[in-house]
Order: C-alpha cells, then sequence, then structure tokens
C-alpha cells in the first residue's frame, strides 16, 4: 500500500502537469481551454504540499514510529519543538521542505502575476518543471517510508521474530549535537533560500531564451529574499558551529559550509550586476542572467555535495540514491544554460560600444562581479578537486597541510581587493574621479607597505601552527603577509559607506533616503563582519586540557596564564518532554493509583528532593534518612538507612530504587506512612541518567589574575545518537568573549577548555545590519 | 568593452593557473592516501581492510604489535594529532620501527569502525598479532600520554 503521504505527492505531480499543460496551450498556440484553471491549480499544488509537510509534522508531533524517518530523528520523550524541527533533521525531509518552499514560491508567483504577461507564464513553467524534479527526487528518497519497508526488519519479519505490523515502542532520537535552538532555525533559513532562488533562475533563463523585458524587476524582490534567507541560513549555522563545539570557532571551510557560501557570493554578484543593468539595460546584459543562472546551479551543487557521499564532511550524510538524480539535474541545467549563453553572447558582441577607459563606474563594477566570481571559484575549487581527485585516481588529498589554509591564503588578496573596489564604487562620483582615484592609488600602496610589516604573530597563516611548516614555498609567501594590511581598505571602506550614508541622509523623499540607507548598513555590516572574523581568528587565548576537581567547589583553581576558574555548582537533569514524566521508574500517581502492583515489590522511582527529616535511632547508632521524593505530578516518601549521617538536600535529583511499604508506621517521627519506600543508600543515586537526552551542566566563574571575567553554565548532552557540547560563552562589552567548553564529568573532575575570543561580536553584529540593510532595501522596492 | 575583455581574459588565466597549481600542490604535497597507503603526519600506514590483514601476517612474521588509526579529512583534531602526537619525534621512532601500522578512514572504512567500535575520529585500537585489542585511546590525546602507552604495548608483546 501506498502511505498516503506519497498519494499526496502524487496528486501534486499531477496537478502541476495540468497547469504546465495549461501553460504551454496558451504559450504555444494561444489556446485558452485550460488556463483558467492554472493559477488554482498551482494554488492547489502549493495547498497538497503543505499539507503533506503538516502530515509529516503531525507524524513527528505524534511520535508515529511507524514511519521510518521519524523513528530514525524522534523519539517520545523530546521536548515538542524538537519533535517539529526532526522533521528537517535528515535529507528525506529537507527535500520535502525545499519542494514545499517552491511551490509556495509558484502560488505567490501565480497570485501576483496573475499569468498575465509571457515572460510570467514561461517563469512559472520553469519553476514548475523544478518542482516537479523536486518532487519525484522526494519520492525516490521519501519521508514516508514505512519502517517495515527497512531492509533488516524485512529481514526479522520474515524470519518470524517481529510481526508485518511492527511499530517500535520508541524512536531512535536526535542527534544530542541538534538538539539546540539554532538548529531549529538553521535547515528551514537554508532551505528556503534555496528555494526561492528558482524564481530568479528561472526568470533569466527566460531573458536568455527570449530576450524577454522585466524579467529583472521580476526576480528583483525573489534576490533579494534569498539573500537574506540564504545569509542568514549560512549566519545561523556559523553561530551553531560557534555554540556547539566540534568545529572549532563558527567558520570552518567545512566543504558543506563552504557548498552554501558559494551560491551566496555569486547571488551577491548578481545583485551588483543588476543594480547597474537596471539603470542601463544595455550594462551587464549578459553577466546579470549569468550570475543568476550560475547562483541556482550553485545551489544544486550544494545539494549534491551533502548527498553525493563524495565529499567527506563532518555533515555530509552519506551516498544516497538521490545523488545521481542530482547529479542528472544539474548537468542537463548547466548545458542549457551554456548554450543560451552562448547564443546571447554572439548575438550582442557586435554592438559597439564607445569605450571611456578603465575609470568608469561600469568598470569597477565589474571588476567588483569578477572579484565575487573568484572568490567563488576558490571555495569552489577547494571543495571539489580533491573529490574529483578522490574520485578519479582513488587518492585522498588536503588542500593544504591544514585545510582553513588553503581557503585563507588565496581568498586573502582578493578580499583586499573587493574592500578597495566597495571604497572605490560605493562613493564615485564622476566629477571627483580624479580626486578619488588619487585616494584609491595611496590606500593600494599603503596596503601593499603594511603587507610587509613585522608582527609577532599576526600573519595570514599562523606561524606558530604544526601545519606551516609544512606548507609549500608560494603559500608560505601569503602566510607571510602581515594582516595589517587589511585596515587600510577597511578604514577605507568604512569611510566610503559613511560618505554615502551622508548622501543618502541628505536626500529629501522618504523611500530613496530609506533604500539608501539599507544599502550602507550592509556595506557597514561587510566591514564589522571582517573586522570580527580576522581579529577573532588571530587573537583567541586558549588553554586546553584544564581539569577542576569536583571537591574543589567554590575556590579558584589556576589553570595557567594567570587564568583561574571556579566551579559554582554541578548538577544533572534530563531533557524529558515535561515534567511529571520520570526520566526513569515508574510515575509516583501511577503507584498511588493501583498500590495493589507495587507493594511487597521492588519499585524504582525518580524525581526531585522536596523534603528531607533526619532521624538518629538509639545505640547501635544508626541514621535514617526520610526523604519526600516529587516527580513534578506527585510526591512520595522513602527511607533510607546508614551507620553514618547522610547528606540529602532538598532540591536533590534522585533515582530511588527500593521496596514500597504500606502502612509503615515510624516511632522515631511518629507517623504512619501509607505509603514508603525503603532502599538502601547505594540504590540511591543522584541524577535522573537514563533518559534519552541527559544534560551535565556546571556553573563556573572565570578569572584573570583573579578578576572575575566572566561566568555562566557550560553544559555536556548525551543521547543515544551522539553528544553535544554547550559552552560557556559570556560576552562583554569590548566585544571578548569568554569561551569555555566542558566536555562531561570524569573521575571526578571537571575537564574545560578556555578561550578568550576577542571581537568575534563584531562579526555577529555585522550579520545583524545584513539583515536590517536588506529588508530596508526589500521594503523601499522602486518601481520599474 | 574592450577593457572588460581584457580584464575577463587576465583573470580567467589566473584562475587556470591557480587552478593547476593547486591540484598539483595538492597531489605531490599533500597526498594522505592511494590505494594501499596512507600518510599521516609523515608516518607511512598500511590501509583499509586488506592493509589491516596483511599488516598481521607481517605482525607475526616480525613479533611486532599492530596500531590501527582511524582518522577522516575532515576532522579538524586529527591533523594536529597526526602532526603533535604521531609526529612527536619520540613517538614517531616507536612507532615506525616496532609497529606495524594500518590506518582507517572512517568516511570509507566504516565497517571495520563499526566491528572495533569506533564511532569518531580520532582513535587509535593497540593490538597483538592475534587481533586481541590490547588498549584503545580515544581522541586526541597528547605525546606525553601516548608515549608511555606505546612503549608498554610494545614491551608487553616482545615478552610474550
Amino acid at each position: 500500500m501506498i502511505p498516503f503521504g506519497d498519494i499526496l505527492l502524487y496528486a501534486g505531480l499531477v496537478i502541476s502537469v495540468i497547469a504546465l499543460v495549461g501553460l504551454l496551450l496558451k504559450d504555444l498556440k494561444n489556446i485558452e481551454i485550460l488556463n483558467r484553471l492554472v493559477t488554482p491549480a498551482i494554488i492547489a499544488g502549493a495547498g497538497i504540499l503543505t499539507f503533506s509537510y503538516l502530515l509529516l509534522t503531525y507524524y513527528f508531533v505524534n511520535s508515529n514510529f511507524a514511519y521510518d524517518y521519524v523513528w530514525q530523528y524522534s523519539s517520545a520523550d523530546l521536548p515538542l519543538v524538537y519533535k517539529i524541527s526532526g522533521t528537517w533533521a535528515g535529507q528525506p525531509g529537507t527535500y520535502l521542505l525545499w519542494t514545499w518552499v517552491v511551490y509556495l514560491s509558484a502560488a505567490w508567483l501565480a497570485w501576483t502575476t496573475k499569468h498575465t504577461t509571457a515572460l510570467a507564464r514561461r517563469t512559472q513553467m520553469i519553476t514548475l518543471l523544478t518542482g516537479m524534479y523536486l518532487i519525484v527526487l522526494t519520492l525516490v528518497q521519501t519521508p514516508f517510508k514505512l519502517i517495515i519497508e527497512r531492509p533488516e526488519v524485512i529481514e526479522l519479519i520474515a524470519k518470524g521474530t517481529l510481526t508485518a505490523d511492527f511499530v517500535p515502542l520508541d524512536g531512535n532520537g536526535l542527534n544530542g549535537l541538534l538538539v539546540n535552538f539554532w538548529m531549529i532555525v538553521h535547515p528551514p533559513l537554508m532551505f528556503i533560500g534555496y528555494a526561492t532562488m528558482t524564481i530568479p533562475f528561472a526568470a533569466a533563463i527566460i531573458y536568455l531564451l527570449t530576450k524577454a523585458e522585466g524579467w529583472e524587476e521580476l526576480s528583483r524582490q525573489w534576490a533579494r529574499f534569498t539573500w537574506l534567507f540564504l545569509g542568514m541560513g549560512i549566519a545561523v549555522g556559523g553561530v551553531w558551529a560557534y555554540l556547539v563545539l566540534g568545529w572549532g570557532g563558527f567558520w570552518a571551510w567545512d566543504p558543506v559550509e563552504t557548498a552554501s557560501f558559494i551560491p551566496w557570493l555569486t547571488l551577491t554578484g548578481f545583485m551588483h550586476a543588476a543594480a547597474l543593468y537596471r539603470k542601463n539595460k544595455t550594462t551587464f546584459s549578459i553577466a546579470a542572467p549569468i550570475l543568476s543562472v550560475v547562483s541556482f546551479i550553485l545551489v544544486l551543487y550544494a545539494a549534491i555535495v551533502v548527498r553525493s557521499g563524495l565529499f567527506n564532511s563532518v555533515h555530509a550524510f552519506g551516498e544516497t540514491s538521490t545523488g545521481t538524480l542530482l547529479i542528472v539535474f544539474i548537468v542537463i541545467v548547466s548545458l542549457v544554460s551554456i548554450v543560451l549563453v552562448m547564443r546571447r553572447y554572439f548575438e550582442e558582441s557586435d554592438k559597439v560600444e564607445e569605450d571611456r577607459g578603465f575609470w568608469n563606474k561600469t568598470n569597477i563594477f565589474y571588476v567588483t562581479l569578477l572579484l565575487f566570481v573568484v572568490l567563488a571559484f576558490i571555495s569552489f575549487w577547494g571543495i571539489s578537486f580533491p573529490a574529483f581527485i578522490q574520485l578519479t585516481q582513488g587518492l585522498k588529498v588536503g588542500v593544504a597541510s591544514d585545510t582553513k589554509n588553503f581557503f585563507n591564503i588565496w581568498s586573502y588578496p582578493f578580499t583586499i581587493i573587493l574592500l578597495l573596489a566597495l571604497g572605490f564604487c560605493l562613493n564615485y562620483k564622476e566629477k571627483e574621479k580624479e580626486q578619488q582615484k588619487k585616494i584609491l592609488f595611496i590606500v593600494i600602496g599603503l596596503s601593499i607597505i603594511t603587507m610587509f610589516l613585522r608582527t609577532e604573530n599576526f600573519y595570514v597563516l599562523d606561524h606558530n601552527s604544526p601545519f606551516w611548516v609544512r606548507e609549500p614555498p608560494l603559500y608560505k609567501m601569503i602566510g607571510n603577509i602581515s594582516v595589517i594590511s587589511i585596515f587600510p581598505s577597511l578604514i577605507y571602506a568604512t569611510w566610503s559607506t559613511i560618505q554615502r550614508l551622508m548622501d543618502y541622509l541628505r536626500i529629501e523623499s522618504i523611500r530613496p533616503k530609506i533604500k539608501g540607507i539599507g544599502i550602507a548598513t550592509v556595506h557597514f555590516g561587510v566591514v564589522l563582519i571582517l573586522l570580527g572574523a580576522i581579529i577573532s581568528s588571530n587573537f583567541t587565548q586558549s588553554i586546553e586540557g584544564a581539569s577542576i576537581p569536583l571537591a574543589s567547589k567554590g575556590n579558584i583553581v589556576p589553570i595557567g596564564n594567570d587564568y583561574g576558574i571556579k566551579l559554582i555548582d554541578f548538577s544533572t537533569r534530563s531533557l524529558a518532554e515535561t515534567t511529571n514524566v520520570p526520566a526513569e521508574g515508574v510515575r509516583i500517581s501511577e503507584i498511588f493509583a493501583s498500590p495493589e502492583k507495587y507493594v511487597s515489590d521492588n519499585v524504582k522511582i525518580s524525581g526531585k528532593v522536596a523534603k528531607v527529616v533526619n532521624v538518629q535511632s538509639p545505640p547501635p547508632v544508626t541514621y535514617t534518612s526520610y526523604l519526600q521524593i516529587n516527580d513534578g505530578a506527585d510526591s512520595i516518601w522513602a527511607a533510607t538507612q546508614a551507620e553514618a549521617p547522610m547528606d540529602f538536600q532538598e532540591g536533590m535529583e534522585l533515582t530511588v530504587d527500593g521496596f514500597l511499604m504500606a502502612n509503615f508506621r515510624s516511632n522515631s517521627t511518629d507517623t504512619t506512612y501509607p505509603l514508603l519506600l525503603f532502599s538502601r543508600p547505594d540504590q540511591i543515586r543522584e541524577g535522573i541518567s537514563s533518559g534519552k537526552y541527559n544534560v551535565q551542566s556546571v556553573s563556573l566563574e572565570v578569572y584573570q589574575n583573579d578578576k572575575k571575567i566572566g561566568s555562566g553554565i557550560a553544559e555536556y548532552l548525551e543521547s543515544q545518537s551522539g553528544s553535544g557540547t554547550f559552552p560557556l560563552v559570556d560576552s562583554s562589552i569590548t566585544g571578548t568573549d569568554v569561551y569555555v567548553i566542558f566536555q562531561g564529568l570524569g573521575s571526578g573532575s571537571v575537564p574545560l577548555s578556555l578561550k578568550i575570543i576577542p571581537a568575534v561580536n563584531f562579526a555577529w553584529a555585522g550579520i545583524i545590519l545584513f539583515a536590517i540593510g536588506i529588508i530596508l532595501i526589500m521594503a523601499m522596492r522602486s518601481k520599474g | 568593452m574592450r577593457t572588460k575583455k581584457l580584464v575577463s581574459i587576465i583573470v580567467l588565466v589566473l584562475i587556470v593557473l591557480f587552478a593547476y597549481f593547486s591540484y598539483n600542490t595538492a597531489l605531490s604535497n599533500f597526498t594522505l592516501s592511494d590505494k594501499t597507503s596512507s600518510y599521516l603526519g609523515g608516518i607511512k600506514f598500511h590501509r583499509a581492510a586488506a592493509g589491516l590483514e596483511e599488516g598481521f601476517q607481517i605482525a607475526q612474521q616480525e613479533n611486532k604489535p599492530v596500531l590501527m588509526y582511524f582518522w577522516a579529512i575532515w576532522c579538524q583534531y586529527c591533523a594536529r594529532f597526526q602532526t603533535d602526537t604521531l609526529g612527536n619525534e619520540q613517538v614517531k621512532k616507536i612507532l615506525e620501527e616496532d609497529y606495524v601500522l594500518v590506518s582507517m578512514d572512517l568516511d570509507i572504512d566504516r565497517e571495520v569502525a563499526q566491528q572495533y567500535g569506533v564511532s569518531y575520529p580520532p582513535y587509535l585500537v593497540f593490538m597483538d598479532q592475534k587481533g586481541n585489542v590490547l588498549e584503545r585511546v580515544p581522541g586526541a590525546v597528547e605525546a606525553s600520554y601516548l608515549l608511555p602507552i606505546v612503549t608498554k604495548v610494545r614491551d608487553d608483546v616482545r615478552r610474550k
């Protein structure tokens, strides 16, 4: 039987075919028969996809483990929000998300354009084709696959070990690294960005094909929207990498993160090209559509990087059946695009333009576009050729002695040139050109001179790193450039942005003014991000392998370099869905509901200590502690005896194993307990630890020369499917972060690593400016 | 138009040069593994399941312990572990002279990893010639921690 979710997807496919045929009939033969159906059909298609995504979410929320995908990425005790985010934790779900948003985009396009122009109709056709291809991909790797279709389950059913309607009691659980707020938002941002890229691509293809006017207007807001979502997706991925250890910082040039950065770069290039194209339709009339098409192709490429199994990344999903289908898709799209671009190029190349020399705005903008392409290519090449070598020669190669060195040395010089171009272009005025050229030359001169400055260790590559000595001569040469050389161009870019902002502020009419402020904001964001990235990666101090004994709680323990750490508290908790479900044992309410089932038997409960009564019995002296344990819904008394006083505190979380007695009379406390759990001290364990997601957390204070510089909580999460660390991050106004990683308790001491990371907050501020700026620009949409 | 063309051509040439140069640099300087061997931290390892079988044979002939090293190309800690710990002069000398070295790429040799219960890199498994596991060292430990283990396992195997 076909699962209901898949039926929905097939229905989406059928309805898209109807819409597509309607559009084609209208376009080719001007037959109106189906034309009136097109818009409703597309909106219905979007509705069906929406429904199927909600259905998947419903399965997750209800923990319906009959579905393989739900079983794989969820479990019953996960908090609701992680059950929902589980829908985009794996490949099948992200395909569905991607498809869904493409259909939403198609519906929006249908709704806003009503398909009144040929351009809108044709753009819609390409969008629908893309959407249909994605539905097929989703179906191949469907999230609605049943668990009984799993090979190992089929085997067990054949053997008779499992029944044919087998449903697991609990899920496999979400990977510990994904149990984090930033991981809830990262995938949707990325995939919304991937999906909305379809419209600018479709419009550009139609322009290349038919020379249709208005393609840039049509794709303008879509491109901005994509730029925002893709950019924020990448940024949030960085925040996540920074806050969850394993990647060492916010950017590690891992193939997958790099792959999503590449289309963002070319899209940025497109937006610059489009800015000039819309003023003069002959400028960048080929470069602009190429950049749009290339950005879409690179989005597909990013999907391949994650799914083909060829790229060795920390978050590759492994080899999958859809990898090949994606490669087919990208090959088709690329070939079509190349043919169309060539045709357009030869058509337009005979146009003669007057040559105004090198120094004009168009040319400098063109250099800017090329710089985006070059930067994109460096990243593309760096992740691609090792995969190519592996595929063709069976060799595994690294790109440099240390992977990030490759990307850093090659990108650095072009980043400086890009900043110089920014400084020159943003404030370009035809009348003051000569003056501005002079300033540019001075800045270029300063940049070159400062490259040779010698510093302690402020170079493109870290000279103290063990990898430094093993880099080849050319890499060392670039690695020897002093990073001070970034500052002249950074200051120049800042100055230029401020100048431009001043000009914008003088504008009377409100819309261009706000849009101008948006443009200045985005460019100021660039400066901040680069500043934050460079300072933080060069001046981070780190002390690794510090170990604080639990016994030294409350005292400052020196860990070297004048730093010290004071352990305030250590605690454990379980990440259960609600507080009244104990992570372990029986619910107390259940014991009270049917005591006959539990009395005179061994029972295990867990909860918080609500009350402690300590009593001493006469000689031979024994100490008894009566503990009231509360699991959030109900409470029960437990008692334990020892020959030495015991130290139970209110608020402790305990798991208690014991023997349940009814109507127990205690003379020492003068109470009759209707139910009392008798337990030996060794049957009482601190912490509620056998839940699926256990969090160890330490509360710390960090000192430098006995002065407190930071405090907070560092956590370590353990789960069946992997562990995660959530470091303490304490930011100060100066932009410096105190950053402590806790790697889980080991033999009575707390293993910690301390990092002092300066200026990283500038980068976050820059990213926020990016978002604010582009939203201002989008809000002040200019017509035509 | 002419200026643009000129700039485009220059950039294109530079891109091709860069691609060619970096490709060859990686091949000649940073080949981490080929079909039979891995070269990690300047040390040569036998590779994969076949390498492990061969390794046991050599170990029996020469009466040496086998060290299996699990790594991955994306593992940031592995790179540092290879240069600092395995590449440490004393450690490296003992490993190269007294051990049969086998490496497992976690992206490829997943089955071996599963068999030995290894789920993350870097990870070292010490074994005798018969394949009995003598010692496990998970994580990127420092040379000072690894050196005594390397010495002890070698001496234990020799004594037998």
